[in-house]
């Protein structure tokens, strides 16, 4: 009976112990949802001045911000394709040949994931001034690339460490060329790997904020956006966007994963690292 | 079954030069002309120094590194690992317990718990960062509750502190804690516990002895996920420490825009990669896996 | 996964498809027009009249803004040639581009509308005969009180660092202005160079540390509003916005005599868009224009045409409009060679250690 009751009190501390984890989480955003419904127009937004779906108007005028939003989702769209272009033939030529330099490429890559952003940002934008690039979209683009690679690669890597060899060698065996191997065998076993890098990019690109602080440029992604719009006191259409890009990402997130209440108890949406046997 | 694999790639490199080129240069080439080349670059610039009009002079100096050792920067390093092990530390006796509840949990809605850490993730961090800002102002919906309810007479000052900052560097980097950490308590496996427990060892005795060593690959991970960006988050210490808790990022932000001073600027960086490469060093001698990083 | 990856791609390229669209749009208009950069102070012009000013041309206006005179000189310098093509530098700062060929001489047959400026302003000692630059609008740093929550007795610069103030203020994150606010509280000059006096600049300013709660150039108005900062150093029409929304603040010019600064329209060297960039200026130096901006951020104003239309509300409210008297005690930031910038970097340094 003690016991019991022991295990009880044990639950029901876990599960307030986790939902106040889950509302630390969650306060913030509850904030600035709440937020985008103030009624204020004077700076800096802070009073609550009554319940209104102005902002929620203003925000379709408010050209700059959404402007913002769609450079954001020009080079989050490009990062990620040519980084998963990029990433997945790397992964899979590193895995299948051995050269020399390897080590040093694979040292590289390590660097984008455990050295600072701020250290990339400013590397690049050393390299940008030099070569006289025009910061804008275009070093926004090979700026963010070259942070999501790395991790397009990994994501493949973990899905290689249990891929046989000898399919392919079979597959051309029975007379299949290289290129048609990679693409109807190789391809189709690492796509796991692969989407769950490219969305792993996808995500890193829209939300970064300093490596794009320093080679953006005059082009607004919308953080640098965000940031500007923090000096100055942030303007609750600010808010009514974050507000519907979460909504959004949530109805995304339910539409493309629908196992997600289908619970065999193991599976989950990002690519976890498997054990070699 | 290695052996023979690993002949047949060695035997494919050398009759198939060109299906090796197409997929390893593109990475290569791009690694090290935006990486590599970039990074060089810096460390050639930390030894530079600037003239009157801000321009970079290509002079041999160690002037920058003599000034980056002065005590006032030091103790911006210091105050920079302070923070990033709070932190850290924050992240960690929070996340684990919570790692562990959600990892173990057999409630069918276990897959939702772990999407509900990530959604948080998906608004964008700086106005996460803005919320609480918001939120924890002396006249914000916190201190209005807290004096309405009457728990404090007056207000209380908790933003633009040191530790106001470690609370946003805490929560910025939390999921890079809880990841790692789940992945290792999920692959423990429980007939260990119950070995142990049968075998007569007490909760904590079972927990520091068997459970911490096994998903030390979670924890090691872990931290240094949290404690290596913390350092170079210049925004979360500006947006909640107000000029306060600057940390290293701070300091190099400071030098490429109104210091004026790219050389310095470098030269920070490279103490800053050296600070990192020294965490990771003793990240692998504490056993810490590389591939654990990053994924 | 599969499925879901299929679907991810199509998202994907619907966002792709949509953010091109919307900029194929952008781009078709600015051909009517061309285009414009400029790069602005933040809370410095309305939205309002960068909007007047797309309606009334049809030109495509980028706006980019800066926290302080040496961040625009930064981002100017990090840039190709031309990438901004308007400024707004402060004095010193426009010596300072003048000097390393920065700047485009003004053409002043396109600017019809300078002849409004008062003539005090006009012919400065940082830009002789105005070649390369016209003023916006000038001020004080001056001192902000909450006179409700704040019971200490402040009439200077001086008082910033009474011990009773512990945690109050807000100051610009400005190394310049703040050291230089130091200096004149102690009757020194804003631009020293004497190694020694330094020394003991250095020691008073580390005596400020503990009433600093907030470092903010962008809006330090927003912490004295909210109420997390009771006193304020800060942009004179920071305060007077502040005191709009909080009739217990009150403005005070310190006695040392204030951080005095004037703020000037300039056109950077090779500048893409140079008849845009001449319609810009034009455009802000008419009165009409200027009695918007006043509305907004009401500085100083050099504009005696606008002066002149703005009522009681303004001329006679010393923090918008500072007195003439005030304004002749205060004092410009200068510029300084390399190695005394490197003593003020290393004070600043260790203030926010």
């Amino acid at each position: 009976m003690r016991r019991k009751t022991k295990k009880m009190s044990q639950k029901v501390l876990s599960i307030v112990f986790c939902v106040c984890i889950y509302a630390f989480l969650f306060l913030p955003i509850v904030v600035i949802v709440i937020n985008s419904f103030n009624a204020t127009t004077s700076k800096p937004y802070l009073s609550w001045k009554g319940f209104s779906f102005m902002w929620y108007v203003k925000l379709l005028k408010n050209s700059v911000l959404l402007d913002s939003f769609a450079n954001t989702m020009i080079i989050a769209a490009c990062s990620t394709v040519v980084s998963t272009i990029i990433g997945t033939l790397g992964a899979v030529g590193m895995y299948k040949y051995t050269f020399r330099g390897k080590g040093i490429i694979d040292a590289l890559l390590y660097i984008p994931v455990v050295i600072p952003e701020i250290v990339l940002g400013i590397s690049m934008l050393t390299l940008f001034a030099n070569i006289h690039i025009p910061r804008g979209m275009l070093t926004l683009i090979l700026a963010h690339v070259t942070f999501c690679i790395p991790f397009v690669i990994f994501n493949i890597r973990a899905r290689l460490a249990e891929y046989d060899l000898s399919i392919e060698e079979a597959s051309m065996d029975l007379g299949a060329n290289r290129s048609r191997t990679f693409f109807e065998i190789t391809l189709p076993v690492l796509a796991p790997g692969i989407a769950g890098g490219a969305l792993l990019a996808f995500t890193l690109s829209i939300d970064d904020v300093i490596i794009s602080y320093f080679v953006n440029g005059q082009t607004k992604t919308y953080p640098l956006k965000v940031m500007e719009s923090i000096k100055s006191g942030v303007s609750p259409d600010v808010n009514a966007l974050s507000a519907l890009i979460l909504v959004g990402t949530i109805l995304a997130v339910f539409v493309t994963q629908s196992n997600l209440f289908r619970n065999k108890g193991k599976k989950i949406p990002e690519v976890k690292k498997h054990e070699k046997k | 079954m290695q052996m023979m694999e690993k002949r047949s790639a060695v035997h494919e490199w050398k009759s198939n030069g060109l299906p090796a080129l197409v997929t390893v240069v593109p990475v290569g080439l791009w690694m090290v002309l935006f990486i590599a080349v970039p990074l060089i670059y810096v460390v050639v610039l930390s030894f530079c120094s600037i003239d009157q009009h801000y321009n970079v002079v290509f002079s041999f100096t160690l002037e920058n590194y003599r000034r980056l050792l002065n005590i006032n920067y030091v103790r911006i390093y210091g105050q920079s690992i302070l923070i990033a092990f709070l932190s850290t530390a924050l992240c960690l006796l929070a996340g684990y317990p919570f790692s562990w509840l959600i990892a173990r949990t057999k409630s069918r809605w276990k897959n939702l718990l772990y999407m509900l850490v990530i959604i948080p993730f998906w608004t964008n961090s700086l106005i996460r960062i803005y919320g609480w800002r918001t939120f924890l102002g002396v006249n914000g919906p916190f201190n209005n509750a807290l004096t309405a309810l009457g728990l404090v007479s007056a207000p209380l000052d908790l933003l633009f502190h040191r530790s106001t900052t470690v609370l946003g560097m805490a929560y910025c980097l939390f999921p890079f804690m809880v990841l790692p950490l789940y992945t290792a308590i999920e692959k423990l496996d429980i007939s260990l516990l119950e070995a142990s427990n049968d075998l007569g060892a007490h909760a904590y005795q079972t927990f520091f002895e068997i459970v911490l060593p096994l998903t030390a690959s979670g924890i090691f991970s872990g931290c240094i996920m949290v404690f290596i960006p913390t350092l170079g988050y210049f925004y979360v210490a500006d947006i909640l420490g107000g000029g306060n808790a600057d940390v290293i990022g701070n300091l190099i932000e400071r030098q490429f825009q109104s210091g004026n001073n790219w050389p310095l600027g470098a030269a920070l960086s490279i103490i800053l990669i050296l600070i990192t490469l020294l965490l990771v060093k003793l990240y692998q001698r504490a056993g810490g896996d590389m591939k654990n990083l990053g994924v | 996964m599969k499925r879901s990856s299929v679907i991810t791609g199509a998202l994907a390229a619907v966002c792709l498809l949509a953010g091109c669209s919307k900029k194929e749009a952008g781009q078709v208009s600015a051909k009517k027009g061309g285009n414009l950069n400029i790069f602005i102070w933040t809370e410095y012009v309305p939205d309002s009249v960068i909007q007047k000013f797309k309606d009334d041309t049809g030109i495509n206006i980028t706006v980019s803004t800066y926290s302080s005179n040496e961040d625009m000189l930064a981002k100017v310098k990090a840039e190709n040639e031309g990438a901004y093509d308007v400024v707004q530098p402060s004095d010193y700062m426009i010596q300072q581009m003048i000097s390393q060929g920065m700047l485009e001489k003004l053409d002043k047959t396109k600017l019809t509308n300078v002849s409004n400026i008062a003539s005090a302003y006009m012919n400065p000692t940082y830009d002789p005969d105005n070649v390369y630059s016209v003023p916006y609008l000038g001020g004080l740093a001056a001192i902000g009180v909450n006179t409700a929550k704040v019971k200490t007795d402040i009439t200077g610069y001086a008082d910033l660092f009474k011990p009773e103030l512990a945690g109050t203020e807000v100051v610009l994150d400005d190394f310049r202005a703040v050291i230089g606010m130091t200096a004149r509280s102690m009757g020194y000059s804003m631009n020293e160079t004497d190694p020694a006096v330094l020394a003991r600049i250095s020691d008073k300013l580390q005596t400020l540390k503990p009433n600093i709660k907030l470092y903010d150039s962008d809006s330090p108005k927003t912490a004295l509003i909210s109420g997390d900062c009771t006193v304020a150093y800060c942009w004179g029409a920071e305060i007077a916005l502040a005191m709009q929304e909080n009739p217990d603040i009150k403005v005070v010019f310190p006695k040392e005599g204030a951080y005095k600064f004037m703020d000037n329209w300039a056109v950077t060297k090779g500048a893409k868009n140079y008849d845009q960039a001449m319609a810009f200026i034009n455009f802000m130096l008419d009165p009409e224009v200027m009695k918007m901006v006043l509305a907004e951020f009401p500085y100083m104003c050099p504009n005696q045409t606008a002066v002149a239309g703005m009522g009681d509300a303004y001329t006679s409210n010393t923090a918008k409009n500072p007195p003439a008297d005030e304004v002749s005690k205060g004092e410009f930031v200068k510029n300084l060679d390399t190695d005394t910038l490197a003593v003020y970097d290393t004070m600043w340094t260790k203030l926010k250690s």
